[in-house]
């Protein structure tokens, strides 16, 4: 699951520079909108009167933006329900029980995450669609059929704000959204549940007794029976302890009852599937082929942007700088022998040999006060496959002499040393480097920030799904905030038509920003309709001329407009996180609070847009 | 007349214009008007005169192009203003998915009344416009009279000192406008001022003190109701019914003083007024056919 470095800010990391940067933002709109509402006075009524109504604009701004009344606006909102009641919004939910109640069909059990198909491709799009429509229709339809229908002009001619009758609305559609959300959670739960629950069938006739070379003790294996498309291998030993293979992501706990051939197996449901793993990330950096620190690796063409690459079999090493490694992160009766590192790595092969042999790699933990640097463990790596590394408490290796010799004793044998890990690889305030090297010459390992974290514990999966859903909830806070505000001065098809154009934008957000910047391929707008329309691919320059010069004169007028559209779209993959639920990663409480933050950061200023804009209109026109 | 001066336009001039700026209508023009504490005002006109222009910028719904509507004494755009107004739009503008205990209970939280007063205060009014009834019905139910009783309750609910009435007795039957005439003229004699518009000219005569009337936008004539309708070339003497021979000595005194007798007669009364009276007997008596009543020498047309 790939985690932009924008994900592994703290809270208190980035709310200084954001709120900056919101406070610019708001205050170039501020400012802008003061200027054009004083020009547009000055034609409309002189410089004097327009000082006097630009400085009553900013008076009557500030009263009814603080001098609120909880009251009235929960009347507005209270209404705004009763309305979307009124408009059956209650078919949304029936959408999506039918939606539930025949999805099982469909849904693949036998691929490899069925979890992440369950719940990433379906229960948690399928909740984002509709929720998104539902906020789009609501908010965007309300304010002008209000207006259409006069029945606002009672609202108005009562002592209301507008401001009250902006967050109103806002508030009603997000308890609605909030209703139907809660309500398509508790079913796409209960599907998830069901859909994902099996188990397997055990007897002892499949199950043949196995003596292992050289030992005295023999093993009981087998195969469980086949159930949502496959398999587990299960191990039984002498003292009766069952190991049952992980396959698609889970393994079953096993009970044994009785003895010999009337021994009874009893395989539970599906277990370490529904998790939400807390990792502990590190920072990544690399040494390049001269072994200096470098921020990124080599790029082998592979992938561009989210991975760097080490070469093997030279100085290349990905080293990543952990902190809170400490003992009560991974207390010794939790973690007895080890502690889990999780190590996602993409292999790339510049010749391919047998390609289902693992390339070789290897782990160093260094302690980046003492400069000790110990070997973990070498180990092979297949391509994108999730492996757990565990690190041991105690780590033994050769000693060596300082040009990196083997010591051996005086019978000629290697002197082994031990060195523990907490008290020799990690500093007392929990920072250890992990390095990671390619061993193979001609090979390549690629890797990224997020592909390597000691896996400390697990939080609770409901919570993790609840906190998925509240990513939901916040985007469709978004388009009601949008909504409502077009509303307020559009008629409801162009105001409908506008908030589609933010949600369009906002998924597009990150291109539009590139393509204000330049970094798309295929130049901007218009030379990319050119390219469209003449078949050109994106790289071939096009032939000079009268029609390419304007193009690429249009594009670069229209790069500033972009660079602004982009600065006031809601980034709605910011508040994504059906891949953390589905790929069981715990979402972070400090990636919560950050989007809360920025969600408020949008409401606010689409409240008082909002505001402006209804105090500015002719409600009886 | 020195009661405070509750409603006052100065040079208020309305013109409506399209996307493009350019003007369309000029839909009310420079109106100069006082309307004071305690009286009925009524706004007369023909459709498009400018009535309702008026009333929309007065509550802030509409914003002039030029001059200035001022309730209390505040700009029509300040909101607080609205704490002290009533109105009652011509069409009842509600929410019709609401029911009428709902609506009143709804428009009593926008005046931020606290829960036990806006219980006591929609009852009362409920009471006071007969909707007791069908207060739990949705008001898309409402026949149109209906709707406009609760019109009027959602424009009382906080007990106003000015109340804005825009074709109140629209869509009512004579008895629902004999009702609404009686409620505005004991709203007056409470206290309130009354600003009315209306193109029903009995109603505006039965209970305005003082009117206003528009034309094309255009203040034509102001002034009192009885003064302006005052008809000063002509004598009326009214009298109980008065025999043959003494009506013949009466035209003999016009005649020797110069005068002339127009008509001489038993006065009529309106429809309104009869079908009122019916209607009251059959109340009564129900069940009994009204034959024969008899409507008191009220009539406007004795002479």
């Amino acid at each position: 699951m790939p985690i932009e470095s924008y994900d592994f800010q703290t809270f208190a990391e980035w709310f200084p520079g954001a709120f900056a940067y919101w406070a610019a933002v708001m205050g170039c709109l501020l400012v802008g909108g003061l200027i054009t509402g004083f020009f547009v006075s000055v034609l409309r009524s002189g410089p004097m009167r327009a000082v006097e109504v630009v400085g009553r604009a900013v008076r009557d701004l500030v009263l009814d933006m603080t001098l609120l009344s909880p009251r009235r606006i929960l009347a507005l909102a209270w209404v705004a329900v009763k309305e979307a009641v009124r408009r059956r919004v209650l078919v949304v939910f029936a959408l999506f029980l039918v939606l539930m109640l025949f999805a099982g069909w469909f849904i693949n059990t036998a691929s490899d995450h069925p979890e992440r198909v369950c719940i990433g491709r379906l229960v948690f799009p399928a909740m984002w669609v509709l929720t998104f429509l539902l906020g789009l229709f609501l908010s965007s339809m309300s304010l002008p059929l209000d207006i259409k229908n006069r029945t606002l002009h009672t609202v108005v001619t009562k002592p209301v704000r507008q401001s009250e009758i902006v967050l109103g609305r806002i508030l009603g559609f997000a308890a609605v959204g909030t209703l139907l959300l809660a309500a398509m959670g508790v079913i796409g739960w209960l599907f998830t549940i069901r859909t994902l629950s099996h188990t397997h069938t055990l007897t002892a006739g499949q199950l043949k007794e196995e003596t292992t070379p050289g030992s005295q003790t023999s093993l009981l294996k087998g195969k469980t029976s086949a159930a949502s498309g496959h398999q587990h291998a299960v191990t039984i030993d002498a003292s009766g302890e069952a190991v049952v293979e992980m396959k698609q992501g889970h393994t079953h706990d096993l009970y044994i009852e009785g003895e010999g051939d009337d021994a009874t197996y009893t395989l539970e449901g599906p277990k370490d599937q529904l998790v939400a793993r807390v990792p502990i990330y590190g920072k990544l950096h690399f040494l390049d082929r001269a072994g200096n620190e470098a921020e990124k690796g080599v790029n082998t063409g592979d992938e561009w942007t989210y991975r760097s690459f080490i070469e093997g079999a030279g100085r290349m090493a990905a080293i990543w700088e952990f902190k809170g490694i400490t003992q009560r992160a991974f207390p010794e009766s939790e973690f007895p022998e080890s502690i889990p590192l999780d190590l996602t790595i993409e292999v790339f092969r510049t010749h391919k040999g047998d390609v289902s042999k693992a390339v070789a790699g290897g782990l160093w933990l260094r302690n980046p006060d003492t400069g000790l640097k110990v070997e973990a463990q070498v180990f092979g790596a297949k391509k994108f496959s999730r492996d757990v590394r565990p690190i041991p408490r105690s780590i033994e290796v050769f000693k060596k002499d300082a040009k990196g010799k083997p010591v051996k004793d005086a019978n000629g044998r290697p002197v082994r040393e031990t060195y523990d890990l907490f008290r020799d690889l990690v500093t007392p305030d929990g920072r250890v480097e992990v390095w990671l090297q390619c061993l193979e010459g001609g090979q390549y390992f690629g890797m990224a920030r997020a592909d390597a974290y000691f896996h400390a514990r697990d939080a609770s999966f409901v919570l993790n799904f609840v906190k998925g859903l509240l990513g939901i909830w916040m985007q469709m806070a978004l388009v009601i905030g949008f909504g409502v505000m077009l509303s307020t001065f559009l008629s409801a098809p162009v105001a409908l038509l506008a908030t589609v154009f933010v949600i369009v934008g906002g998924i597009f957000r990150d291109f539009i920003v590139d393509l204000a910047a330049g970094k798309t391929y295929g130049g901007g707008p218009w030379e990319s309709a050119i390219r469209l329309f003449t078949q050109q691919n994106q790289i071939v320059e096009l032939e000079p001329g009268l029609r390419t010069s304007a193009a690429l004169t249009f594009d670069t007028i229209a790069k500033p407009a972009l660079w602004m559209i982009s600065r006031v779209l809601p980034a709605f993959g910011n508040f994504e996180f059906d891949d953390y639920v589905s790929y069981g990663y715990a979402v972070d409480g400090d990636l919560l609070l950050r989007c809360a933050f920025q969600l408020i950061g949008f409401l606010l200023p689409l409240t008082v847009a909002g505001y402006f804009f209804l105090k500015n209109r002719e409600v009886a026109r | 007349m020195s009661a405070q001066v509750v409603v006052e336009t100065r040079n208020l001039t309305k013109v409506y214009r399209d996307f493009w700026g350019r003007q369309k209508v000029r839909a009310l023009k420079a109106l100069d008007l006082e309307v004071r504490q305690g009286e009925i005002f009524g706004l007369l006109g023909p459709n498009g005169s400018g009535k309702s222009t008026t009333i929309k910028l007065l509550l802030g719904l509409l914003f002039p192009t030029s001059g200035q509507a001022l309730v209390f004494g505040r700009d029509a755009t300040d909101v607080t203003k609205n704490e002290r107004i009533g109105y009652l739009p011509e069409e009842s503008y509600l929410y019709r998915f609401l029911n009428a205990e709902e609506t009143l209970d709804f428009y009593g939280r926008l005046f931020n009344m606290p829960r036990a007063v806006r219980r006591q205060r929609t009852a009362d009014l409920i009471e006071m416009v007969g909707l007791n009834w069908a207060k739990r019905r949705q008001l898309k139910e409402y026949s149109k009279g209906m709707t406009r009783r609760i019109g009027l309750a959602q424009a009382l609910i906080n007990d106003p000192e000015l109340l804005l009435l825009d074709e109140p007795t629209s869509g009512l039957d004579p008895i629902g406008t004999r009702d609404m005439k009686r409620l505005i003229l004991r709203l007056r004699d409470q206290g309130k001022t009354i600003l009315m518009c209306s193109h029903l000219l009995a109603d505006v005569q039965d209970v305005c003190d003082r009117i206003a009337i528009l034309h094309q936008g255009e203040l034509k004539e102001l002034g009192r109701v009885d003064s302006l309708l005052k008809v000063r070339d002509v004598t009326e003497i009214r009298t109980t019914v008065l025999s043959e021979a003494c009506l013949k000595e009466i035209r003999e005194v016009v005649q020797r003083h110069k005068g002339e007798v127009q008509m001489v007669g038993n006065p009529t009364t309106t429809l309104e007024e009869l079908f009122n009276k019916i209607i009251e007997e059959s109340e009564a008596h129900p069940g009994r056919r009204v034959r024969g009543v008899e409507v008191g020498g009220g009539g406007r047309n004795a002479h």
